[in-house]
């Protein structure tokens, strides 16, 4: 078997807004990385998704988590809890990404065991920038764990 | 023997005549009838008569008009079955003298039978010096700006004053001889009557139920806050409690109104401080769209377009920036005061060295020269102080003169009531603030030049005013208008960092 240089990751991006939802497109592109997005837009949703509940019975499990707090219906400090609570989702990176700076959300996200928590850059070229880099850390840099959930 | 006996009797009355006409009070003898039968040199003295105008009179000559109708009647009654004893016990006296006036008397009475008629002698003592004594002390006493009251053994009361009647609502009739719980509200006069006989069996002078609210009870009904004094008095014996009344409800009523105003503005500015973090956090969503899609545009674009369309994306993103700029220091300002951190003693130098760290750049570009002497320890947060000096240092760069510029920071000891206070001093030789404006500097949002003159945001030194003032002190400037400005204000200190450390200067350029 060759081991292909990139494998196509499976990102799953939990964001309310559709212009932050295209602009993380907009990066990921820019920072040609091979991926499938997956967005919803809010904390139930991705709940679901995750576990394959209802609309998202077909769904792909991701390889990586892209976390916005301030979401509707479940908050994203929930939906982390959530996660890190079930033994089947426990071992999927969770990135919380969030335009907040705020101090206690850093500690509480960290609390409830995020992988990391990035900030969302106001400027563009900055954003990219970032973004480029967490995705080369994440799809390059850091060995995924496998795929533990039986598919 | 006879002629003896005669001349014994007559000297025995000569010298009994020598003995009451030299006596220190006034004599007076009357009949049944109340008619003088004689009278004392000092009666003469103290009514002055001369006894012919007197002996023959009736005694009622002697009595104030207002108790003659009394006095007469009383006589009568006397004379009935004469006692030695005093008169009016409790009552005043006061005699009548010829020119009309009065005078406080004490009398004593004693009946005696002479030639077998039944006579009564009244002896009068002149009490003016006394009762001037007595009147002086009730005078202090009713004039008293607090209730007095006093009460004996068993809580009666025995004594009030004329601001108890007013603060009361009684008369002084009503209260006397009463029990002292009348003036009690109902729930507290069980607890009280308990709390008397402990305080009779180990009499102190002190207050009265000390850390509790007092109140007092109206005639009519109503209550009032008091603060209550008790002194233990020992009157012949017997014990005797003296209680200060103060009405105390203006003071509650002061109190109650600072309370409620400390705790409208602490939640006003709860609320200002929660709406400029929140608001800072929320608007920083949109303004990141906006950013990042002019961003995106001008990257995609930039060349696809014309000309007019550059410089509109152009400014569009600069609009962005700027804002958010405004933005982080919106909730900067936000954050001082919300910080959790403890203040904990720090020595001001290290601030100021960390600050002009920071300023490396900008006092390298502009060439100044920043120089301090010693600063002394001050109580406070290490990263807000070091954001005091450098938001006064950098201010001080930036709006320099044609000169090169030259920045000093000192600080003197400041004399106050409440512990060591330093006063720091920025002294600038840049453009200068005009006296109208230096009030001005310190608002939020306040610019006094145009961004193209000097960038910013106009939250500098409204940053730094909060800080100075989250940490105690107070902050205001001093300027000529082109010969520089100097920044004054105050911390906290620690009585041990008095001493200054021998000045030294240091070119941080």
């Amino acid at each position: 078997m060759v081991k292909r240089e990139r494998e196509i990751i499976n990102v799953l991006l939990v964001e309310d807004n559709p212009a932050d939802v295209r602009l993380m497109k907009e990066a990921l592109m820019e920072a040609q990385i091979p991926y499938n997005l997956y967005a919803v837009n809010d904390g139930q949703s991705a709940l679901d998704f995750l576990r394959k509940a209802g609309l998202y019975a077909e769904a792909q499990r991701p390889d990586l988590i892209l976390l916005d707090l301030n979401i509707p219906k479940v908050h994203g400090l929930e939906v982390l809890r959530e996660i890190k609570y079930d033994s089947e989702l426990l071992n999927i990176p969770v990135i919380v990404l969030t335009s907040s700076e705020a101090q206690q959300d850093i500690d509480a996200s960290y609390g409830s065991r995020a992988n990391s928590y990035v900030t969302k850059p106001v400027e563009l070229e900055e954003y990219f920038s970032t973004m480029a880099r967490m995705n080369e850390f994440w799809c390059d840099a850091v060995a995924l764990p496998g795929n533990v959930a039986t598919s | 023997m006879e002629h003896v006996a005669m001349n014994d009797e007559r000297s025995a009355d000569t010298q009994f005549c020598h003995m009451v006409e030299s006596a220190p009070c006034g004599m007076v003898v009357v009949d049944v009838r109340g008619v003088i039968t004689f009278v004392n040199r000092q009666m003469e003295d103290l009514f002055g008569y001369h006894r012919t105008e007197l002996v023959g009179q009736s005694i009622e000559q002697l009595v104030p008009e207002r108790y003659r109708a009394a006095h007469s009647g009383l006589r009568d009654q006397y004379m009935q079955a004469p006692l030695q004893r005093a008169m009016g016990v409790g009552k005043e006296l006061y005699g009548l003298r010829k020119d009309g006036t009065e005078v406080p008397v004490e009398i004593g009475l004693s009946p005696f039978q002479s030639h077998g008629v039944r006579q009564v002698v009244a002896t009068v003592v002149d009490i003016t010096a006394r009762k001037s004594a007595e009147d002086r002390f009730k005078l202090v006493v009713e004039s008293a700006p607090c209730g007095m009251l006093m009460a004996d053994a068993h809580g009666t009361i025995q004594m009030v004053n004329h601001q108890v009647e007013v603060q009361f609502g009684y008369e002084r009739e009503e209260l006397l001889g009463q029990p002292i719980e009348m003036l009690l509200p109902r729930q507290y006069r069980k607890g009280h009557s308990g709390n008397r006989e402990a305080y009779m069996r180990e009499a102190t002078a002190r207050g009265m139920g000390e850390g509790r609210d007092l109140f007092g009870l109206r005639k009519d009904g109503s209550e009032f806050p008091v603060e209550i004094g008790l002194n233990p008095i020992d009157l012949a014996g017997q014990g005797y409690v003296l209680a200060i009344v103060l009405d105390i409800s203006e003071r509650k009523l002061a109190e109650k109104r600072l309370a409620k105003q400390t705790l409208e503005l602490s939640r006003s500015n709860n609320e200002l401080e929660q709406f400029a973090y929140a608001a800072s956090h929320d608007l920083q969503e949109p303004l990141r769209m906006v950013s990042s899609y002019c961003g995106l545009l001008a990257r995609r674009y930039k060349d696809k377009l014309d000309q007019d369309a550059n410089e509109f994306i152009g400014f569009a993103i600069d609009g962005a920036t700027r804002m958010k700029h405004l933005i982080d220091a919106l909730l900067l300002y936000s954050r001082v005061g919300r910080s959790q951190r403890p203040f904990s003693l720090l020595n001001a130098t290290d601030c100021l060295q960390a600050a002009i760290k920071n300023l490396e750049h900008a006092i390298k570009d502009a060439q100044a020269e920043v120089t301090y002497d010693a600063l002394p320890v001050v109580s406070g947060e290490a990263a807000q102080l070091m954001q005091v000096f450098q938001n006064l240092i950098g201010n001080a760069i930036k709006f320099r003169s044609d000169r090169k510029p030259v920045v000093h920071v000192t600080a003197r000891r400041a004399s106050t009531e409440e512990g060591v206070e330093w006063e720091f001093a920025v002294t600038d030789n840049g453009i200068g603030i005009e006296p109208e404006h230096r009030d001005r500097v310190f608002v939020i949002f306040q610019r006094l030049h145009t961004r193209e003159e000097y960038p910013g945001h106009g939250m500098g030194l409204a940053i730094t005013k909060k800080i100075i003032e989250y940490h105690g002190g107070r902050i205001w400037v001093e300027s000529v208008k082109d010969l520089g400005a100097t920044f004054r204000f105050t911390l906290r200190g620690e009585a041990s960092s008095s001493e200054r450390v021998p000045s030294m200067r240091d070119a941080a350029a």
